[in-house]
């Protein structure tokens, strides 16, 4: 099957910078793909380069296998839903969601019905009429998405759509763009700084660092086999344990991660490993106790109802070796 | 379902395409007019001007000699010359001082004090003057300062007619009426440029954030004491940045001391005189040239003192 | 706790006065065009009539001048919205070499004194014998008015979310629609407010325009030598008054145009 969107090897250089360096990147179609890294990682700048606003310094990125190299943004089917939103000031709802449709001649009849029917799928029935001031910023989120869809593209792209919403609103809307997707089997590509949001929507996702990807994968392997010391302490927050630790704790001696809900705390005198507690952050479902052993500190995430140790208090950290996981490089 | 790539739709996907692979075409075909106009008239004028400055005028014929000479410009320091340039900064340097005293007061309530709807009045009441037709705002003063004007009507109504007569008989800047002494020259220009200090000088005071001021205050300084050590010092880049539009203009200005003053000219009134009734183009040239050096030093030492933020 | 918001009295008298000074003589020639006195400017005026206007509005020598303002004006205006649309359009796309240079260039025509525009464009006309003419006049007010308008577009440009043109090409526009249903809507009432103020500049222009008109008269010009040889002052002063209308009301226009925005009308003149 064709790949929605591939990366040949693409880097785009601002001057001396090196936005995004070398990058091989493959979307599979009806996929919600999203790109997880630091700001200024090179995660916002692929997006623009399948739009179209940016043009690689090498490489070459395909659409659905077509070259794009040539093709400017108004002439790919693709769709972005902005940061800001980007919904134009003058126009009202409805015009908004059918700008798409009214610059390639469609009717104003047909655009204005579909127009309708993308309202209702974003739920902003009888909003047509406003302009975009008197939204909140979750209507005018939605009005982007609509006005990104009802253009049918392939590809959508959307670059942290959900960074200017409050909690609640952002945890509602993850998952219905997550069932919108599904529903429609557009191919997503989702940019984000947020772990979390990319753990919990996503199909495949790619970390980046410094321009490049550090990992791509599935939620569930990159969050339980983190590749390099960066993705273990992006993504959920891992320990990390120098390669001397982590050979005497009976792994390989390479560093390694050990997810913080794999620990058990236990009496002193019952394991190998002990230490001295440093710190509790009490985090609602469970608490996180920061433990220093010889060498490292490590976070132990003890579920709420069991008991805490007292600050200060000497324990012992109990798990499973096989949950010792390797990494490739510091 | 569609296919990824849409097709090509006329002329001007065309050159959208061409736009877009060649950014610099359409930055070209933006900037190429006006860098033309500005280039070719504003700045092949300026040009002129130097070349014009550097002639020399034949004292016979009358005739300009276009030969490049340092003449033209040695003559400028002879003391009937030297004594308009002087005229003209000392005119230029009280105007700035008096226009930043007078403004203080306006910018001060206005970036500080006015709200909502007086903020409006107090923006609007130095835009309209700012912008309102020069001509007819020195006219204005030629009734207020006329001898049966009101100036002298209020002076007499009041009994103060001997202030007025007083201030007249001042050596130097006094004269007939105020409407042909130095006096008067000062006063209108001070008016006519006074909305130019106003408007950097409150951009200034209204970046300086109310926190400032509360903790000068919760600090323990009295009023004055932060007026002195934090608002004035806050305030000089838009009185530097105001300085630069009152000493410019003041220094270019010709008509005003033509309609209100004496006789005495100031360098835009000899430029007038020297290119039309006196056909001199190259002294005038040389004149001309300046205004244009001095407010190149002052530019620069006023970039120094950060005035540019304030604009 | 004493009130930190309330100004001081002396502080408040001042900025009111101060104000006052700035309006009062120009409502001052209101006042004259009414006087029944001719040859001088008595305060207060003897007596009161409608007679001036009148006697203006018969005067065959103001007619021609008043309509080589208006067209000067119009024109100048037209050619400075072209120009600095562009120049606006150009600084707000890209960073480019030259561009600090640029700006500077706009901005000179209306930084250095006007005698210095006038003498300039004065030396060049005289070294490459062209002879003054209405395209002189506009030449010149047409260089000034450039930056009016470029300020007002390039403080619109700025305050314009610069993702809705990519917004615009994202969803399939090409640049020629993007102009047209996203910029030209969204800059409009900037340009007009830009045109106004060009257009009010311009039609009351003296300094630069007495150096490029030659035997011509503009309205300023005719006023001007009124002013320095009067001959009946009363129609001077109806013609202030118009000339004052003239520029006022495309201010307060402008004005209103770009309230609210950061942009208000003027502030570079």
């Amino acid at each position: 099957m064709t790949a929605a969107v591939e990366f040949d090897s693409v880097s785009r250089h601002f001057g001396p910078v090196r936005a995004v360096d070398g990058v091989n990147l493959s979307v599979a179609e009806g996929t919600f793909f999203a790109m997880l890294g630091p700001s200024g990682s090179g995660k916002t700048t692929c997006l623009r380069l399948i739009s179209g606003f940016e043009k690689p310094t090498h490489g070459v990125i395909r659409i659905f296998g077509q070259d794009v190299s040539n093709t400017p943004p108004n002439r790919r089917n693709v769709n972005t839903v902005f940061q800001d939103y980007a919904l134009f000031p003058h126009l009202n709802v409805r015009e908004n969601v059918g700008y798409g449709l009214m610059v390639k001649g469609v009717g104003r009849a047909t655009r204005n019905a579909k127009a309708e029917e993308m309202l209702a799928l974003v739920k902003l029935d009888g909003f047509g009429e406003r302009k975009p001031a008197q939204l909140s910023g979750g209507q005018r989120q939605r009005v982007a998405l609509a006005r990104a869809l009802v253009n049918e593209p392939r590809v959508l792209l959307l670059d942290e759509p959900l960074g200017a919403l409050d909690l609640k609103l952002r945890e509602a809307m993850q998952d219905e763009l997550k069932a919108l997707q599904k529903r429609l089997g557009i191919t997503f590509v989702f940019v984000t700084h947020d772990q979390s949001e990319a753990l919990s929507m996503a199909d495949r996702l790619a970390v980046f660092n410094h321009g490049k990807i550090a990992q791509i994968g599935t939620p569930s392997e990159i969050y339980a086999r983190p590749r390099t010391r960066f993705v273990a302490d992006f993504v959920g927050s891992s320990n990390v344990l120098p390669p001397e630790l982590a050979q005497r704790l009976g792994g390989a001696q390479n560093w390694s991660s050990l997810r913080p809900e794999a620990l058990r705390l236990t009496a002193a005198d019952t394991t190998a490993l002990t230490g001295t507690v440093t710190g509790l952050r009490y985090l609602g479902a469970g608490t996180r106790v920061t433990v220093a052993v010889s060498g490292a500190e490590l976070g132990v995430l003890v579920p709420t109802g069991t008991p805490l140790p007292d600050q200060g208090a000497a324990v012992g950290i109990a798990f499973d070796t096989s949950d010792l996981h390797p990494m490739e490089e510091a | 379902m569609k296919s990824a790539l849409l097709p090509e739709r006329g002329a001007g996907d065309r050159m959208t395409a061409i736009f877009w692979r060649r950014p610099r075409v359409l930055l070209a075909l933006l900037i190429t007019p006006p860098l033309l106009w500005l280039g070719v008239v504003y700045i092949g004028s300026l040009a002129a001007l130097l070349l014009q400055s550097f002639y020399s005028i034949d004292e016979f014929s009358g005739l300009v000699v276009h030969e490049f000479t340092l003449k033209t410009y040695i003559e400028l320091l002879r003391p009937a010359n030297f004594d308009i340039i002087r005229r003209t900064l000392l005119m230029s340097a009280s105007v700035t001082l008096a226009s930043a005293v007078l403004a203080f007061p306006i910018a001060y309530y206005a970036a500080r004090y006015a709200t909502g709807r007086w903020k409006a009045v107090f923006y609007l009441g130095v835009m309209l003057p700012l912008w309102s037709s020069y001509l007819v705002k020195v006219y204005a003063w030629k009734l207020i300062l006329a001898k049966e004007g009101i100036i002298t009507w209020v002076a007499d109504g009041l009994g103060l007619g001997f202030l007025l007569d007083a201030a007249l008989a001042l050596p130097g800047v006094g004269g007939n009426s105020l409407s042909t002494s130095f006096l008067g020259t000062f006063i209108v220009f001070v008016y006519v440029w006074l909305p130019y200090m106003i408007l950097p000088m409150q951009a200034a005071l209204e970046r300086v954030p109310k926190s400032m001021l509360e903790a000068s205050a919760d600090l323990g300084a009295s009023s004055a004491q932060t007026f002195r050590t934090v608002i004035l010092p806050l305030a000089m880049p838009g009185v530097v940045a105001g300085s630069i539009f009152t000493f410019s203009l003041t220094m270019g200005d010709y008509i005003i001391p033509q309609i209100i003053g004496t006789s005495a000219r100031f360098i835009g009134l000899a430029v007038y005189q020297l290119q039309g009734t006196a056909g001199n183009l190259p002294l005038a040239a040389a004149f001309a040239v300046v205004p244009i050096i001095i407010m190149l030093i002052y530019l620069s030492l006023a970039k120094r003192a950060g005035a540019f933020d304030a604009l | 706790m004493r009130s930190e918001n309330r100004a001081p009295k002396s502080l408040t008298l001042a900025a009111i006065g101060g104000l006052l000074f700035l309006h009062l003589p120009i409502m001052l020639i209101f006042l004259y065009a009414f006087t029944t006195e001719e040859r001088t400017y008595q305060f207060p005026p003897p007596g009161l009539t409608l007679k001036w206007f009148a006697v203006a509005w018969n005067r065959a020598d103001i007619w021609p001048p008043l309509y080589l303002s208006l067209m000067v004006a119009a024109i100048s205006t037209m050619m400075a919205l072209i120009l600095g649309t562009l120049c606006a359009a150009a600084m707000a796309r890209a960073r480019f070499f030259g561009r600090n240079q640029l700006s500077l260039l706009i901005i000179l025509p209306i930084a250095l004194p006007g005698v210095i525009t006038g003498m300039s464009l004065r030396s060049a006309f005289s070294l490459m014998d062209i002879p003054f003419s209405t395209l002189t006049i506009i030449l010149g007010h047409a260089t000034f008015c450039i930056v009016i308008v470029f300020n007002n577009a390039v403080a619109r440009f700025r305050r314009l979310s610069g993702s809705i043109t990519e917004a615009s090409a994202d969803l399939g526009a090409n640049s020629f629609q993007t102009f047209r249903y996203i910029l030209l809507p969204n800059l409009g009432s900037a340009l007009l407010a830009g045109a106004m103020l060009a257009f009010a500049l311009s039609f009351d222009e003296v300094i630069v325009t007495t150096f490029t008109a030659g035997q011509q008269s503009t309205l300023p010009i005719w006023m001007l030598q009124e002013l320095v040889r009067p001959r009946q002052r009363p129609v001077t002063n109806v013609v202030a008054i118009v000339v004052f209308a003239t520029t006022f009301i495309p201010i307060l226009i402008a004005y209103y145009l770009t309230r609210g925005g950061s942009e208000t009308a003027g502030g570079g003149k």
